[in-house]
C-alpha cells in the first residue's frame, strides 16, 4: 500500500510545484491605475472605460483596432488592439483590455467588452437626469 | 403573486420533508410519512409554479420584471421557452426544478433499498430547500412584479397610445446622449396606472427581447442539461453524508455508483455541447477557451470522473469474500463525492457572485449583497457539513489495507489515475479562481499543465486494463499489450507524418492516446460477444482516447489566415479556392449571409457566415460558417464587409470620407488628398490648457483643369467646436471636417456647392469581405469523442443500477 502514497505523492507534488511556477510565470494582474501601467513592461490585463468622446478607429491596412481608454482617476491611455473591433463595442460600459504598455499605446492582444446596462436592465441615465 | 406564494409554499413544504426525514432517520416511527407527502407537496408545487411561469413567458405577461427583462414577443416557439432560464432568475428556477425532479425519482430508488430513504433525502432535501429559497420572494424571485423596484423602460416598449397621457409624464425621462426615452416604472406609476384603469399587461406591449448570442439551437439545449448536470451531482453528495450517518460504507458504494456515472455523463456532454456552441456559433474557433465559466464546470465534472474510478476499487474490494471491513479508498470516495457537489456549488458562485466580473466573455450580473452572501451561506453549510461529517466519523474511517506483492494491480493504477484527475482539476480550479485575488493566468498555464496529466492519464487508460486486480506477473502484461503497442506506434507515426505533430510532448501524447486507444480496442473486442453491459467501460475509454487524438490533431495544423475577398475574385486559402459571391438577407431581412463558394479540384461548396447588427447589444454580431470533413473542419468568421462605396451618406447631405494623411479620394471630377494638419505653433499648448485653438486640414484638390490646395479647419472656443467649411468654385465642391480622429485620420463631409452629393466612381465601387479563414484539423474526433463516451458512460450506468439492487 505504500505503493498508493508514492505514486499519489509524485503526482501531487511533481504538479503542485509545476504549477507555482507556471502561475508566476504566467499570472497577469488587473490593474485599474494606468499611471502603475504606463510605468512597467509588464503585461496587465488594463481595467476601464472607452473614452467615447475621442471614437474608435479600425485601420483595415493594419487589421488594428484602435480606441482611447481611461481609468476611475481619468487617466487616459491610446489602445491599439491587433484584431477585429469586437462585436458590442459601441455599447460598451467597461473594457478589459490585456497587453502591454510600449511607447506611449497600450499593445492589446485581447479585449474584453462589458456592457451590463444592456444585460441587467437598467439603462445608466441617472447621470443625465 | 400566485406564482410567489407557490414557491414561498413549496419551501415551507421543503423544510418540513427534511426535518421529518431526519426525524424518521432518528427513530421515529410515524414521521416517514409526512416526510413523503410533504416532499412530494414540494415538487407539485415546484412543477406547478414552473408551469405558471412558462405560460406567463408564453403568454407575454411583462408584468413580471424577469420576462420583460429577458424575454419578448416575435420569438420563435423554442427560443422564447428557451427565455425561461436566460437570466439569473430563472436559470435558478430550472436548476431547482430538476433539482426536485432528480428529487422524485431519487425518493423512489431509495426507498427500494433498505433504510436508504430518510438520510439521502433528508440530506437532498436540504439541497432543494436552499434553491427554493434562492427563488423565494426573498431573493431572486422570478415572479417579482415590474414595479416593485424603480425600473426604467424604453419608451419604445410601452404602449404608444398612452405615452400622452398627462399623468406619465412626470415618469418619462430622456436620455441626452442616445435620444431615447425613458419610462420609470414604480409603485408610485402603478398605483397611477391602476387608478386610471389601464392594466400593465396593455401598457407594456414588449420585452427587452433574447439576447442574440443566445438566439440560437444549443440555448435550446446546452443550459437545461447542465442544469439536470448540476441537479443529479446533489446525489453523490447526499449518499456519502447519509452513509457517514448511518457509520455504514459497505452499502453506498454500489448504491451510489449509477447516480454517479448517470450525472457525471449528463455533465459532461451538457459542458461539450457549450464547447460546441462556442465553437459552431459564437465563433470561439476552438472546442475549449479556458473560460472562467467553462472551466469551473469542468472542475466538478473531473471530480466526478476521479470518483468513479475510486469507487470502483472500493466496490471491488467490499466484494472480496471474507472482507467485512469498509473496503478500499473509502475515505477517498466519500471526499470526491462531497466535493463533487461542493465544487458545483462553488462553480455557481463564481459565476453567479459577480466576483468573476471582469474575467470572462460570460455576461456576469452583479446580483447584489444579499445574493452574495446567500451564496456563501449555501456553500459554506455544504463544506461545513461535509468536513464536519468526516471529522466526525474520521476513526471509524481507517482500513486495513492490503498489501499487494507489487505495484502491478489495478487499484493502485486506479488510484493513481484518479489523483492526476485530480490533480488537473486543482489547475483548473486555482487558475479560475485567481481573479478573485486580483490575478489571472494565460491560457498556456492550462495548456502546459494539463498536458503532461493527459499523458499521464492516456497511460493509464490503456495501462490499467493490461493489469489484474490484486497482483499482475510482468511478462503476462507485455505479452498481452504487443498489439497496442505496435499500433499506437503506427498511428503515432500517421500523426506525425499527416498531422503535423512535432512537438516531442504532443508526439509523447499521441502515442500514450493511440495505446489507450488500442488496448481498450482489444478488450472490447474481446468481450464484444459476451455480456455487452461489460463494454460500457471499454467504451467510454475508446471515446476518451479519439478525444485526445483530436486534441492532438488539432493542435497540429491549426493555421489562420486573414483574407480580403473582393467578390467575384477568385482567392487561395489551404489549398481552397475561395470566391465571394455576394450576400443575402434571411431571417425577415434582419440578418445577411455572405455566400463564399468554396472549390477544392472538382468539388464544390458554399460557406456562409453571417452578420447582422443587433439593435440589442446595439453592435455587429457575426456568426462563423464551417465546411465539415471527416479529418478537418475549414472554418470561416466573417470581419467586416465593405459595399465599396466607401463614402457613406452623412446626416447633412454630404458624403463622408475618412483619410489618414497622404490618402485620397474621388469625389465627382476631384481628386481630394489629405496633405497634412495645419496645427499652429502654440495650438498643442492651448489644446492641452484648455483654451481656444484653431486647426486645419490641408487638402489638394485637383480636378478638371488645375489643381489648389484648400484647408476646412475646426475652432475650439471655450471648448466647444465649430467647424469651418472650405469651398472650391472650380471643382464644385465643398469641404467640412466633421471629426478629428484620434489616429491622425480626418472626417470629411464632401459636397457640391448646392448641397448635392455626388456618387463615387462606379470603377472603385468594389464589394470587400473580410474574413478570417482556418482549418481545425481532427477537431471532429474530438466532438466524435465525446458522443462515445457519452454511450459508454450509459452502458455502465445501466449495468451498475442492475447491480445495485443485488
Amino acid at each position: 500500500m505504500k505503493n498508493k502514497y508514492m505514486f499519489g505523492g509524485a503526482i501531487i507534488v511533481i504538479f503542485l510545484a509545476l504549477m507555482v511556477y507556471l502561475f508566476t510565470q504566467t499570472n497577469i494582474q488587473y490593474e485599474s491605475n494606468f499611471a502603475s501601467i504606463k510605468h512597467k513592461s509588464k503585461t496587465f490585463k488594463a481595467t476601464g472605460s472607452w473614452v467615447r468622446e475621442k471614437n474608435f478607429e479600425i485601420d483595415k491596412a493594419h487589421k488594428t483596432f484602435s480606441f482611447y481608454m481611461k481609468d476611475e482617476k481619468g487617466d487616459e491611455m491610446k489602445v491599439v488592439y491587433a484584431g477585429t473591433m469586437p462585436n458590442n463595442f459601441e455599447s460598451v460600459t467597461s473594457v478589459v483590455v490585456t497587453g502591454k504598455y510600449i511607447n506611449g499605446t497600450f499593445h492589446a492582444s485581447d479585449v474584453l467588452t462589458k456592457c451590463p446596462s444592456k444585460y441587467e436592465g437598467q439603462p445608466a441615465i441617472e447621470s443625465s437626469m | 403573486m400566485v406564482g410567489s406564494i407557490i414557491l414561498t409554499l413549496a419551501l415551507i413544504a421543503s423544510v418540513v420533508s427534511v426535518i421529518m426525514y431526519f426525524l424518521t432517520f432518528r427513530g421515529q416511527s410515524n414521521t416517514l410519512n409526512i416526510a413523503r407527502i410533504s416532499y412530494h407537496a414540494m415538487s407539485v408545487l415546484v412543477i406547478v409554479g414552473a408551469t405558471l411561469f412558462l405560460h406567463a413567458i408564453l403568454t407575454h405577461q411583462f408584468q413580471y420584471n424577469y420576462i420583460y427583462n429577458y424575454s419578448g414577443k416575435g420569438l420563435p416557439a423554442g427560443l422564447l421557452i428557451s427565455t425561461f432560464y436566460a437570466g439569473q432568475e430563472g436559470s435558478f428556477f430550472l436548476w431547482t426544478l430538476f433539482t426536485v425532479i432528480v428529487g422524485i425519482i431519487l425518493q423512489q430508488y431509495t426507498s427500494k433499498r433498505g433504510d436508504l430513504e430518510p438520510r439521502v433525502m433528508a440530506v437532498f432535501g436540504l439541497a432543494s430547500t436552499f434553491l427554493l429559497t434562492m427563488i423565494s420572494p426573498l431573493l431572486k424571485n422570478p415572479f417579482a412584479y415590474i414595479w416593485a423596484e424603480p425600473n426604467f423602460i424604453s419608451a419604445l416598449n410601452i404602449n404608444s397610445a398612452y405615452l400622452n397621457m398627462p399623468f406619465l409624464q412626470s415618469f418619462l425621462f430622456s436620455d441626452n446622449s442616445t435620444g431615447q426615452n425613458f419610462i420609470k416604472m414604480s409603485p408610485e406609476l402603478y398605483a397611477a396606472l391602476n387608478s386610471s384603469g389601464i392594466s400593465i399587461a396593455n401598457f407594456i406591449v414588449q420585452g427587452k427581447g433574447l439576447n442574440p448570442l443566445l438566439q440560437n439551437f444549443w440555448m435550446q439545449i446546452h443550459p437545461p442539461m447542465l442544469f439536470v448536470g448540476f441537479a443529479m451531482a446533489t446525489v453523490p453528495f447526499a449518499f456519502a453524508i447519509a452513509a457517514l450517518m448511518k457509520n455504514d460504507y459497505r452499502e453506498w458504494v454500489k448504491q451510489s455508483l449509477p447516480w454517479v456515472l448517470s450525472g457525471t455523463m449528463v455533465l459532461g456532454f451538457a459542458i461539450m455541447l457549450g464547447g460546441y456552441w462556442a465553437y459552431g456559433v459564437l465563433g470561439w474557433g476552438g472546442y475549449w477557451g479556458w473560460d472562467p465559466v467553462e472551466n469551473s464546470s469542468l472542475v466538478p465534472w473531473i471530480i466526478g470522473v476521479a470518483s468513479v474510478h475510486t469507487l470502483l476499487v472500493q466496490k471491488k474490494s467490499l466484494a472480496k469474500a471474507g472482507n467485512d471491513g469498509i473496503g478500499e479508498f473509502a475515505k477517498t470516495n466519500l471526499i470526491l463525492c462531497i466535493l463533487t457537489y461542493v465544487l458545483v456549488l462553488y462553480s455557481t458562485f463564481l459565476t453567479r457572485s459577480g466576483i468573476l466580473g471582469d474575467a470572462s466573455v460570460h455576461s456576469f450580473t452583479d446580483p447584489g449583497y444579499t445574493v452574495y452572501l446567500f451564496l456563501l451561506i449555501f456553500i459554506g453549510t455544504f463544506i461545513l457539513l461535509g468536513i464536519g461529517m468526516l471529522v466526525f466519523r474520521w476513526k471509524h474511517l481507517s482500513f486495513e489495507t492490503e498489501q499487494y506483492k507489487n505495484a502491478l494491480n489495478r487499484e493502485l493504477a486506479l488510484f493513481t489515475g484518479a489523483v492526476a484527475l485530480i490533480a488537473s482539476a486543482v489547475i483548473v480550479l486555482v487558475g479560475t479562481s485567481a481573479p478573485i485575488f486580483g490575478q489571472s493566468v494565460e491560457i498556456k498555464f492550462y495548456n502546459e499543465l494539463t498536458l503532461p496529466i493527459a499523458i499521464i492519464i492516456g497511460l493509464l487508460n490503456g495501462f490499467s486494463l493490461l493489469l489484474k486486480w490484486k497482483y499482475t506477473n510482468g511478462k503476462d502484461i507485455l505479452k498481452k499489450s504487443y498489439f497496442s503497442i505496435a499500433g499506437s506506434v503506427v498511428l503515432t507515426l500517421l500523426l506525425i507524418a499527416f498531422a503535423g505533430v512535432h512537438e516531442l510532448m504532443m508526439i509523447i501524447f499521441a502515442l500514450s492516446a493511440s495505446f489507450a486507444l488500442f488496448v481498450n480496442i482489444e478488450v472490447a473486442y474481446k468481450i464484444i460477444r459476451g455480456n455487452r453491459l461489460m463494454l460500457g467501460a471499454y467504451v467510454a475509454h475508446i471515446g476518451i482516447a479519439l478525444f485526445m487524438i483530436g486534441v492532438i490533431g488539432n493542435s497540429g495544423f491549426s493555421d489562420q489566415l486573414n483574407l480580403e475577398l473582393t467578390k467575384g475574385e477568385p482567392k487561395e486559402a489551404f489549398g481552397y479556392v475561395l470566391t465571394f459571391k455576394g450576400y443575402e438577407p434571411f431571417d425577415n431581412g434582419q440578418k445577411y449571409k455572405f455566400n463564399i463558394e468554396v472549390k477544392k479540384g472538382s468539388s464544390a461548396d458554399v460557406v456562409a457566415p453571417v452578420m447582422f447588427f443587433s439593435e440589442y447589444n446595439n453592435g455587429l454580431m457575426r456568426e462563423p460558417d464551417i465546411m465539415s470533413e471527416i479529418t478537418k473542419d475549414f472554418y470561416v468568421s466573417p470581419v467586416s464587409y465593405d459595399d465599396g462605396t466607401q463614402q457613406t451618406a452623412s446626416s447633412n447631405g454630404g458624403s463622408q470620407v475618412a483619410l489618414s494623411k497622404g490618402e485620397s479620394t474621388q469625389f465627382g471630377d476631384a481628386k481630394i488628398s489629405f496633405e497634412e494638419f495645419n496645427f499652429p505653433k502654440d495650438a498643442m499648448n492651448t489644446m492641452m490648457g484648455g483654451g481656444d485653438f484653431q486647426i486645419g486640414a490641408v487638402l489638394k484638390v485637383e480636378y478638371a483643369g488645375g489643381s489648389k490646395t484648400i484647408e476646412p479647419s475646426m475652432k475650439s472656443v471655450k471648448g466647444a467646436k465649430q467647424f469651418i467649411p472650405a469651398e472650391l468654385k472650380e471643382a464644385d465642391l465643398k469641404v467640412e471636417l466633421s471629426n478629428l480622429d484620434a489616429s491622425g485620420k480626418v472626417n470629411l463631409v464632401l459636397s457640391k456647392l448646392n448641397g448635392e452629393q455626388v456618387q463615387s466612381a462606379p470603377g472603385s465601387s468594389k464589394e470587400i469581405l473580410a474574413i478570417e479563414a482556418s482549418l481545425k484539423p481532427f477537431i471532429n474526433f474530438i466532438w466524435f469523442g465525446v458522443l462515445i463516451t457519452a454511450a459508454g458512460f450509459i452502458v455502465s450506468a445501466i449495468r451498475r443500477s442492475k447491480e445495485s439492487l443485488a
